[in-house]
Parts: C-alpha cells; sequence; structure tokens
C-alpha cells in the first residue's frame, strides 16, 4: 500500500511537470517577441542597410507569423533540438555545458556556505535564546537576507579586494591560470584536482571566495531564521523535557536529540531556495564577472537573441523543477502524509 | 561553556583568521601576468570570428591578430599592400587585377595562393552571414584567378575605394581547406581558424578569454611579445581594478571618462592616447516635423555644444569635430565650423528662426540610447538640452530607448536621434557616401541629387586628388543640408602598467590595436 501510494505520487509529480514547462515556454516565448526590436536589428542597426537586415530576417524567419515561429519552437523543443545562438552562432549545448558548469561551480560553493553559516548561527541563536548571540544572529540574518547581493558583492570586492587586497574581486580564476588549464568537466576546481595542478586549484579557490560567500550569505539569512525557529520549538518539545529529567548533559540533549530534527525542514528550504540563489547567481556573475549562465542571459537579453534567451530559461526552469521534484520525493519518503 | 574556554576558542579564531589572511595575500600576491605574455582587458563582445560573418570592433580586434587581406594598414593609417604587393586597375575602375606577395604561409603551414583568395571571397558572398559583412562587396561581381599569384576582381560599378575594402575583414584571405565554403566556423573551433597573421588562436572561451600564441609560419616581423591573452569584461569598474592591481597589463576599450581621468592620476599606470576616427553624430529625419525645416536645424547647429560636451562629459578624452569626416583622414575639412562657427551663438539661431518665421520657444524631442554608447550618453545629452533650453528658442524633451529597440526604430520612428559611427576603413569615404547617399541605412529621408551625384563622381574618380575635391564638395554640401550633425570624435585610448611599451606606436587613425608590436620590460 505505502509503495502504492508513493509511486503514485510520483508518477502524479512528474506529469505536472510537463504542463508547468509548456505554460513557461510559451511565457518566454510570447515575452521575448512582445518586447521591441528583435536580434538582426540589435545586431546590425545602425550600420547595415535597411534591405540587409530584412533579407537576413526572411532568412531567419522573423518574418512568418508568430503562430509559425511558435510552432518550429516547440518542435525544435520536443526533439531536443535547444539551436544555435542569433548573434554569435553557438550552440545552446555548449553555454549550458560551459557556462552552466560556471554557475554550477558557484551556486554549489554557494549553497555550502549557506549550510554551514546558516546551520552554526541559527544553532547558536536557537540554543542561546534572548542573549548577545540570539540578537546578533538575527540582526545578521535579517541584514545579509534583505541586501541586495550585487551590494554586498561590491561591498566584499572593496573590503577584501581593494582595501585588504587578501582576494581577487572578479573571473573564476587568473588570466594565466585560465589559458593553461586543461578543460576536462568545465568546473575549473574539478579540473585543477583532476590535472594535480594544484597551484591552480589554489588559485580558482581564491577567486571563489568571494563570489560563493557573497551568494551564500544571501541564503544562508533564511536558514539562520528557521533553524533558530526549529531549535526553540524542539527544545521545547516533551521528549527533550524528558530527556533532561533523566539527567542526559545539556550538550548532548542539544547535539543529539533536538538539533537533528530542527534540521529536517531545512531540506525543503535547501531545495525552495535552488531558485533564488539562481536568480541571485545572475546578479552575483554580473558583479564578479563570473562567467555563468546567469552572465550570459543578461548578454543575450540585451541583444534580444531569442534563441538563446529561451534555452537558458529553459534550463533554469528544468533545474528548478527537477530539485523541487526531488526535495517533494524526499519529502514524501520520508514522512508518508505527504502523499497523493 | 567557562570564560577561559570562550576567551580561547576566541583566541584561535583570530589566529586562524590571521595565518588565512596572510597566505591569502602572498598567493593572491603572486598569481600577477606571466613575463612575455601581454593580458589585456577589455569589456567588448566577441561575437563571430569567422571573417566571413565578422562585423563588430570586437571582434574583429581578434582578427586582426590573426588574418590579414591583400591591402591594410601595416604601419599606421597610410593604406598599403599586405597580402598583395600591389593593384592595378582598369580605366573605368571595374576590374582590379591584385598580385599577391609570393611564400606565405597559413598558421598551419598550407601555402596561400590565389585559390585561396577567390575562395574566400566566393565564400563571403555565398553565405551571406546574418551580421551583413558581405554588403561591403556589394559591387563585387565575381573573382577569378590567373595562375597562383594573380587575382582578377570584377566590379558591377566603378570603386575608387575598392583597396579600401580589400582592407576590411571582408577581404580577410582564409586557408580553403579548413573553412567550410557554406558554413560559418564556430569560434571555438580553433583548428579551423586559420590566417596569415602574426598570432594564431589557440583557445576561446567565450565571454571570458581569447589565448593567441605566435604564428610560427608568419611571414612578416615576429611580435614583440610570447603571446597575448584578451581578457573580457562585463564591468569597465572591475577591468579597472585588475589593472591597478597588476591582474591585467593593459585595458583597450572601453572606459568610462571618470575612470580615465582618474587612472591619469596614478602612479604604475600610463594612460595613452591619441586622435581616434570614432565619431559621434545626431541625425534628423528631414521629412519629419519639426525637423523636415531647414531653419530649425540650422538653428540648432548653431548652438550646437560641442565644447562643453568635449570637456565636462568626455574630460577632453574627444575633440569637437565638424564635419562627418574625423580630422587626420585625408579629404577631412570643417564645414559646420565655417558655416555655423566654432562656438555656439545664440544670436544667430534665433536670426535664422526669425528669418523662417517659427514661433519660439520650439518643444522638440531628442533620442539617444542608454544600452551602446557607453554610460556618458545621458550626460551628453542633457548637456545639448541645457544648451538648446539656455537659448530660449527650443525646449528640449529627452527620450531614450535600449539599443535593441532602439536601433529598429531609428529614421522610421524618430525624429532627431543619437549615432556612432566606426569606420569599416579609415577612409573619408566611408564618413561620406554610408550617410548621404539616398535611402541611407538609417532612414532619415535624406535625397538630394547633388549629393547623389558627387558619390558617383567620387567612386569613379581616377586619382586621390579628384576623390578628395569631390569629398570635400560633400562635406560642404552636408554642412549646407543639415541631415546631421557631428560633434565629436573621440580619441584611441589604451591604458597599461609603466612596465608596457609600445601602445603608443600602434594609436592612430584606423584604430588597430596591433598588439604584435607591445612588449614588456
Amino acid at each position: 500500500m505505502t509503495g502504492t501510494s508513493l509511486r503514485t505520487y510520483l508518477i502524479t509529480r512528474l506529469a505536472l511537470v510537463v504542463p508547468m514547462v509548456f505554460i513557461l515556454l510559451t511565457l518566454v516565448f510570447l515575452l521575448m517577441r512582445v518586447a521591441p526590436g528583435n536580434p538582426i536589428e540589435a545586431s546590425l542597426g545602425g550600420h547595415v542597410p535597411q534591405a540587409a537586415i530584412r533579407q537576413i530576417e526572411r532568412r531567419l524567419g522573423f518574418d512568418k507569423p508568430l503562430y509559425d515561429q511558435y510552432g518550429d519552437y516547440l518542435w525544435n523543443i520536443l526533439r531536443g533540438n535547444l539551436g544555435r545562438t542569433i548573434t554569435d552562432n553557438r550552440p545552446l549545448s555548449q553555454i549550458i555545458e560551459q557556462n552552466g558548469a560556471a554557475t554550477l561551480e558557484l551556486t554549489f560553493f554557494a549553497m555550502l556556505v549557506a549550510i554551514v553559516v546558516g546551520v552554526v548561527i541559527g544553532l547558536l541563536a536557537g540554543r542561546h535564546r534572548d542573549t548577545w548571540l540570539d540578537v546578533g544572529g538575527r540582526l545578521f540574518g535579517v541584514f545579509v537576507y534583505a541586501t541586495p547581493v550585487f551590494f554586498l558583492g561590491l561591498m566584499a570586492q572593496l573590503v577584501f579586494g581593494v582595501w585588504l587586497g587578501w582576494l581577487p574581486i572578479s573571473d573564476q580564476a587568473s588570466p594565466i591560470t585560465q589559458a593553461l588549464l586543461q578543460t576536462h568537466t568545465n568546473i575549473f576546481f574539478i579540473d585543477a584536482i583532476w590535472d594535480r595542478n594544484w597551484a591552480a586549484l589554489w588559485d580558482i579557490v581564491q577567486h571563489l571566495i568571494l563570489p560563493a560567500t557573497t551568494l551564500g550569505l544571501v541564503t544562508a539569512g533564511v536558514f539562520i531564521r528557521l533553524i533558530r525557529v526549529n531549535v526553540i520549538r524542539t527544545l521545547r518539545d516533551d521528549y527533550i523535557e524528558a530527556a533532561r529529567a533523566r539527567g542526559i548533559v545539556e550538550r548532548r540533549v542539544v547535539f543529539h536529540h533536538a538539533f537533528k530534527n530542527a534540521l529536517v525542514p531545512v531540506i525543503t528550504i535547501v531545495g525552495l531556495n535552488m531558485a533564488t540563489l539562481l536568480g541571485g547567481a545572475v546578479l552575483t556573475e554580473e558583479t564578479f564577472n563570473w562567467p555563468g549562465i546567469g552572465h550570459e542571459l543578461y548578454l543575450y537579453l540585451q541583444d534580444r537573441d531569442y534563441t538563446a534567451v529561451q534555452g537558458i530559461i529553459i534550463v533554469f526552469a528544468l533545474v528548478v523543477v527537477a530539485v523541487s521534484l526531488l526535495v517533494d520525493f524526499i519529502n514524501a519518503f520520508v514522512d508518508p502524509r505527504i502523499r497523493y | 561553556m567557562g570564560k577561559r574556554r570562550r576567551l580561547l576558542l576566541a583566541g584561535v579564531a583570530v589566529a586562524a583568521v590571521t595565518a588565512a589572511a596572510s597566505l591569502a595575500a602572498s598567493a593572491y600576491g603572486g598569481s600577477k601576468a606571466g613575463s612575455n605574455i601581454i593580458v589585456d582587458g577589455t569589456t567588448g563582445t566577441v561575437v563571430n570570428l569567422d571573417p566571413a560573418n565578422q562585423y563588430d570592433y570586437d571582434s574583429f580586434t581578434v582578427d586582426l591578430t590573426m588574418f590579414q587581406g591583400l591591402y591594410g594598414f601595416p604601419n599606421g593609417a597610410k593604406l598599403a599592400p599586405v597580402l598583395a604587393t600591389g593593384c592595378s586597375h582598369s580605366k573605368n575602375l571595374k576590374t582590379w587585377t591584385c598580385q599577391l606577395r609570393h611564400n606565405v604561409k597559413f598558421a598551419n603551414g598550407d601555402p596561400m595562393t590565389s585559390a585561396d583568395v577567390k575562395y574566400s571571397f566566393d565564400r563571403v558572398q555565398k553565405i551571406k552571414g546574418d551580421q551583413g559583412i558581405w554588403t561591403l562587396l556589394t559591387y563585387l561581381k565575381t573573382t577569378t584567378t590567373s595562375g597562383p599569384y594573380t587575382v582578377v576582381f570584377h566590379l558591377t560599378a566603378p570603386d575608387s575605394v575598392w583597396p579600401y575594402i580589400l582592407s576590411t575583414n571582408a577581404g580577410y584571405v582564409v586557408d580553403h581547406k579548413t573553412f567550410p565554403a557554406n558554413k560559418i566556423v564556430p569560434n571555438t573551433d580553433v583548428k579551423d581558424l586559420i590566417g596569415t597573421g602574426p598570432y594564431q588562436l589557440t583557445k576561446f572561451t567565450p565571454g571570458q578569454q581569447a589565448v593567441l600564441t605566435p604564428n610560427k609560419y608568419y611571414w612578416g616581423p615576429k611580435p614583440k611579445n610570447g603571446g597575448v591573452i584578451i581578457n573580457y569584461y562585463s564591468k569597465s569598474s572591475t577591468m579597472k581594478l585588475d589593472l591597478e592591481k597588476g591582474n591585467i597589463d593593459m585595458a583597450f576599450q572601453t572606459f568610462t571618462p571618470t575612470e580615465i581621468s582618474a587612472m591619469q592620476k596614478e602612479s604604475g599606470l600610463v594612460v595613452h592616447s591619441a586622435p581616434g576616427v570614432v565619431i559621434r553624430y545626431l541625425v534628423f529625419n528631414v521629412k519629419r516635423p519639426p525637423f523636415n525645416s531647414l531653419a530649425v536645424r540650422k538653428a540648432i547647429a548653431y548652438l550646437f555644444p560641442r565644447q562643453d560636451i568635449a570637456s565636462r562629459v568626455y574630460h577632453n578624452t574627444v575633440t569637437p569635430l565638424y564635419s562627418m569626416v574625423p580630422k587626420g583622414l585625408p579629404g577631412a575639412i570643417e564645414p559646420y565650423k565655417t558655416l555655423y562657427g566654432a562656438k555656439p551663438s545664440v544670436a544667430k539661431a534665433k536670426a535664422v528662426l526669425k528669418a523662417a518665421g517659427v514661433k519660439t520657444p520650439m518643444s522638440i524631442q531628442l533620442w539617444w540610447t542608454p544600452t551602446h554608447y557607453g554610460d556618458a550618453s545621458s550626460d551628453e545629452y542633457i548637456e545639448i538640452q541645457r544648451a538648446l533650453d539656455a537659448s530660449h528658442l527650443f525646449k528640449v524633451s529627452l527620450k531614450s530607448a535600449e539599443w535593441a529597440q532602439y536601433s529598429g526604430a531609428l529614421g522610421k520612428t524618430y525624429g532627431a536621434f543619437q549615432l556612432g559611427w566606426f569606420p569599416d576603413y579609415p577612409d573619408a569615404d566611408d564618413y561620406t557616401v554610408s550617410f548621404y547617399q539616398t535611402n541611407s541605412f538609417y532612414n532619415n529621408g535624406y535625397s538630394n541629387k547633388t549629393m547623389d551625384g558627387l558619390i558617383a563622381k567620387e567612386r569613379a574618380a581616377r586619382t586621390t586628388k579628384s576623390r578628395i575635391k569631390y569629398l570635400e564638395k560633400m562635406q560642404t554640401l552636408a554642412a549646407k543640408t543639415l541631415p546631421t550633425i557631428p560633434y565629436w570624435q573621440g580619441n584611441m585610448i589604451a591604458v597599461g602598467r609603466s612596465d608596457v611599451k609600445g601602445i603608443d606606436s600602434t594609436l592612430d587613425a584606423t584604430y588597430y590595436m596591433r598588439f604584435w608590436l607591445i612588449s614588456k620590460s
């Protein structure tokens, strides 16, 4: 019975993904075409004769009726053909591979920072409620959550990069490291380990610190508040009182009993914050000149490159959907009440 | 937790942070650019590196290091044969015969012959790339060869500037064995992007880096460095910080005027500057009221605040411009200065409007774009608004649109609008014909039979002297009929660290960044 209801839940959730993605694809298609300008005008306007521009537009099908363009677009997506960008003729798969890897590297380490900072401060704040630790932790959480990520990034660059000169302020690695690094996975951190290039690895780690910490801190703000509340609530539970009554040491009560239970909702929040993290990644990448997929999206948006923008947004959407699905599955597995 | 324990933990934390900072500082301080490799920063964006589809300055900057044409600008702003030893033309300027340089090899060792030249031109015309570079070959009917070192170009109309066209990227010679005849080579296919230039592209990561190493088969003088890395930035402020910290050796394109002013005062950095060929101008739709009135256009020309724009907005990194043809190019004159004065004159503007019976103050709209010509554009147009409003003859409202929308609208929608121009080739022809011919690219409705006649004569002129005569007449007529008002000519600016040499030798009217002339001491 349990297995059947879980299977039903999984199938139903998977089936719901299809209309969700379809609606998103349609919205993106329409929004790109409603915005004035097209990629050919953006590239060639102000320089090339109008007749030539019209000729190129016709060749690319921009003169076709909207429903025709929409049909072509959907048919290509169904065949898994995300196409090539219009402005620089890059395969979308290459953008996802190269720039997606850079974003993955950034968001992975940002999430690590978020979890470590969020958990440590949340735990301390919850354990030492209404003390300076609690007040400081909550203020810190609110501050990092409310501060725009690009402002936090700029301040980090100013303090640690310019005034103190401790850390680099831009890029994934220094120019020479980037030029010489062999590409295996497009994730610089892994590629450097792969080649046992420790000097390159150290250079890459230094370049990661500021952007990953900036992005991670913004997400940590959410974790701090959540974990604090959960720790306080858990510490008031009957079984904690019972543990204390049995004479168990306070440290063991907190870490072995309360803390583990307080962390369970964090799994859900990690998944839900994936969308926030990706959105924050766009601004972080712009601030730190990080060559991620968000940075590319910003550039292609300016050029009205329909193919590129549509493809990248689809990838973003699928990542968020996949992570949300995974979180739902884990929750359904852990908690049988969350099933159809 | 005991007090001693808390103090101990705090002490450990402080020690750890200090140690980490020291380690970070020492290691980071060591990761500077390699000894003989020039690391250049730019805020540009490469679109296409295949010459058959390359028509933007940032892609051109890279291609310039890898490819060459039959003609070019190897030493300053004077056009000279490069892959050709010379070209002759028929009397009617419709047939051009070029002799090729012998013993030239591509970067993969393949010999360059007339077959490669023909292939390159045929390819551009066949592919008709989306970036539009093929429009430069509009007059080319066919390309034929006569032996391995002779190429003949057959044109549909006389074209006195054909050698200039050969110097553009439309005329870059590619290896017929590596470039497909009907497809664009992707930017990351570095093994196929083979030319005869001083460098070979060994790695290209879109949006991040172009890595260039010296071409071991290069027929000309060896580069003065061991290679070039071009690092791409999305913001000039980040590029400036990296330059100050020594993570890059130099930066070219594009700092804001404020950043340039700040760097001029910094030790360790040298701001190199020379007159360039980028211009900025205001276009009028001469069919759309109120700019269909010549009196209105003349009044604006009398009031135009060129000096204020140059000094207040651009901190003198640009110079006032009084013709669409920038100073320094053969044939450049200053008819706008002659007709409308070097400085604004409210009295003359008032007189011309009064004589035409125009009621003042007249409300006008000026359009500009914030996303194509740099952050200073808004200040530029505020300055123009200020000057026109202060005359009490006009009431200016400024309108702006993002480039993607703006570039499609231009003369179709706007009455007066901002544009800039970077030339296809540094010759006065490229600053006149494109703007003054009937049905120009910006749809401003300008059509003048006298001008069209001058253009045809200039294109058919068989001597430089007669060409220049027609170019001067075109400039004068344009100043009188005012389809545009040119207002500044930008300097070519590059900033280098103090140990970087040779930047000045490449700053000239071509706007070419010849990385092969740059070295580090």
